[in-house]
């Protein structure tokens, strides 16, 4: 099944392992990418098409990643929608918090770009073969 | 011749008649005089009666006097003394004889001359108080007043005297003067202001709370409390004042201000009680003022500390998260790009390219390492972890499990390791640290790593033997500093003993190393029982 992903990521170089995790792999998943929570949240306001899974980093400036999740969670219409935090830290308090306002995953990126590669494919293999809400 | 009997007989019949009247008169007069010395004989019998009931009278009174009576004859013979002088003084007169000037005390000598001297001339003396001897050379002092008694020629004949016992007065007098001397010394250069106030009117200051306001003796009497009070302060401590007045509390205490006499004014704790009469009626109100501005100021300091304290405490949190994310993010950005320069380019790098990328990577991951170990030592302390009974056997046996250990190298476990109070994830680390380190190190051909305890008092003391390279002494206090590694080709951060160090300062323990440079090394230290 073709997966929309919106993944929500100040870094580019960030955006961009991704892209390539799903080219490498020849996925024919579509991708969609926000520089930020604002962003990702126009996008989710004006689009009928809701994604299928959102990838959400946690450090972000301006509107951060679990501002994001609590503005997307108390929403009726996009709170069905699961989230899977991508972020650098394993601090208990965000761990915590983010499965605590409803986040579907939460995955700490590895320095290593094999080993991120390795992650991401376990993740969107595990997302394929769930039943989601269209 | 005029001798006619005629005459002389009517001369003669005169006489007999004037003879017969004076005898009736005489007659009269006799029983006249009779009568009265009849009445002279009872007038006198009743007289005496009189005078037996006066002596009587006389003797109860003096028997019965509570102060001493002493009668003397004008040479100072000692001639009569009721039951009160023989017990003041000790003397019995039945037995033996006293001069009032035996009683004299030395130095009083002149002193009771002259009174006595006074006592001749003008008959009396009172008021005389001066140290007299007892019998058993004890010494009281009294109190006197003596009079001169005379015959009925005016004649003195003797003389008498009323003496009281004063010294326990005195000596109470003295007493309570001492105390109340005592007292107003402590009033007085009390450092706590202290005042006397009657229902607002102010009674009585101490100096301290004069200085306090600035005030000069004897200016705060004429003041009423609300004089040097701030309005809104006033109206708790009338609250509170009223409460005492009352009865409904017996002492309150509240922070006011007093309003200096020049301007100005300060912050005090203020705590009255009040001081009731012995029918239980409130006299006065006794308030005791300790100026709290600098105690205020330092509060206001201590608070502002804390919250910096918390507030940097909080930034160095924020920190390590900060460091996580911002200095972790470029590194993987680093390593994707490499990774994908190697894949993506593979065909045109040669040989030398290809190294000096993997030389890259390595740098990277290095740097990272670096990153963690900052991250770890910084949380070691964040989160107190509750103390359980951690058996160090089973943390031993499963970091030997855990760590890679190579053919050559054996860890012997030489002692039965206790049980200690502890957070099992820093026991975890300070063992994993030093096992990896004798581990990693050894550079013999059979490597041997021991582990013995011992107790000794309060503690535990480890010590962790190997028989790698040794540590040379210059570096023994250096190695326990963070990011400072002796070995600079291995993947060391310079991090581990210091991490070691500082689980073992929470601890309350103590580390040190014994090392011989080539033989090996020994780490010891100290863990609380």
């Amino acid at each position: 099944m073709r997966l929309t992903f919106l993944l929500i990521d100040d870094d580019e170089i960030e955006r961009l392992k991704f892209a390539r995790v799903l080219q490498k792999n020849g996925y024919s998943h579509n991708l969609i990418e926000a520089n930020n929570g604002e962003v990702a949240m126009q996008y989710l306001e004006n689009n009928e098409q809701l994604p299928d899974i959102i990838f959400l980093d946690l450090n972000m400036p301006k509107m951060n990643g679990l501002e994001f999740l609590k503005i997307l969670k108390s929403n009726p219409k996009l709170q069905y929608t699961p989230v899977v935090i991508l972020s650098t830290s394993n601090n208990h308090n965000d761990l915590k918090e983010s499965y605590g306002i409803g986040a579907a995953g939460y995955i700490v990126k590895p320095l290593k770009y094999e080993d991120y590669a390795r992650k991401i494919k376990c993740l969107i293999d595990y997302w394929d073969v769930n039943e989601l809400i269209i | 011749m005029s001798n006619d009997p005629k005459i002389l007989k009517r001369a003669l019949q005169r006489e007999k008649a004037a003879r017969k009247q004076a005898e009736e008169i005489l007659e009269g007069k006799s029983r006249e005089l009779f009568k009265l010395a009849q009445e002279l004989k009872q007038a006198n019998a009743k007289l005496k009666e009189g005078l037996t009931e006066k002596t009587t009278e006389l003797q109860g009174v003096f028997g019965n006097l509570v102060d001493a009576y002493v009668l003397m004859d004008i040479f100072g013979n000692v001639v009569k003394m009721n039951d009160a002088a023989k017990e003041l003084f000790g003397y019995n007169l039945d037995s033996e004889k006293l001069n009032v000037t035996d009683l004299i005390y030395k130095e009083d000598y002149g002193y009771a001359m002259k009174s006595f001297h006074q006592l001749v001339t003008h008959g009396k003396f009172s008021d005389y108080q001066a140290r007299v001897y007892t019998k058993h050379k004890g010494i009281r002092i009294v109190h006197i007043n003596a009079s001169i008694i005379y015959n009925t020629k005016k004649k003195p004949i003797a003389a008498q005297g009323i003496v009281r016992d004063i010294t326990e007065k005195l000596n109470q007098e003295r007493i309570f003067q001492e105390q109340k001397n005592q007292l107003s010394t402590i009033v007085e250069n009390s450092s706590l202001g202290i005042v006397l106030t009657q229902f607002g009117n102010i009674v009585q200051t101490n100096k301290a709370f004069r200085n306090l306001l600035e005030y000069n003796e004897g200016e705060l009497e004429q003041k009423e409390v609300v004089d040097i009070s701030v309005k809104d302060e006033y109206a708790t401590s009338v609250t509170f004042m009223d409460q005492l007045n009352s009865g409904q509390i017996n002492n309150f205490s509240i922070n006011k201000r007093y309003l200096k006499k020049n301007g100005g004014m300060f912050w005090a704790k203020t705590s009255v009680a009040a001081v009731r009469d012995q029918d239980d009626n409130i006299k006065y109100q006794v308030a005791l003022i300790e100026d709290i501005t600098e105690q205020l100021a330092l509060e206001k300091q201590r608070e502002e500390l804390v919250k910096n304290l918390e507030k940097s405490n909080q930034e160095l949190k924020d920190y390590a998260h900060i460091v996580s994310h911002d200095l972790k993010s470029p590194l993987r950005s680093m390593n994707a790009l490499i990774t994908w320069l190697k894949e993506d380019y593979k065909d045109v790098l040669d040989d030398g390219a290809q190294d000096s990328l993997n030389l890259l990577l390595k740098k990277v991951d290095k740097m990272d390492q670096l990153i963690n170990g900052i991250l770890k030592y910084s949380s070691i302390d964040k989160v107190d972890q509750l103390r359980k009974n951690i058996d160090l056997k089973i943390v031993v046996t499963d970091i030997i499990d855990v760590i890679y250990i190579p053919d050559h190298i054996t860890i012997f476990i030489n002692s039965d390791l206790p049980t200690i109070r502890g957070d099992v994830f820093r026991l975890q680390q300070l063992f994993q640290n030093l096992l990896s380190n004798a581990v990693k190190y050894n550079d013999k051909e059979k490597g041997i790593i021991t582990i013995t305890c011992k107790q000794t008092g309060k503690f535990w003391e480890f010590a962790i033997t190997d028989n790698g390279p040794g540590i040379p002494k210059k570096y023994h206090d250096k190695i326990f500093q963070i990011f400072q590694t002796l070995d600079d080709s291995k993947e060391s951060t310079g991090v581990g003993l210091s991490i070691v160090k500082k689980i073992i300062d929470l601890y309350e323990g103590k580390i040190w190393v014994e090392s011989k440079e080539k033989k090996g090394t020994s780490f010891y230290f100290t863990l609380k029982a």
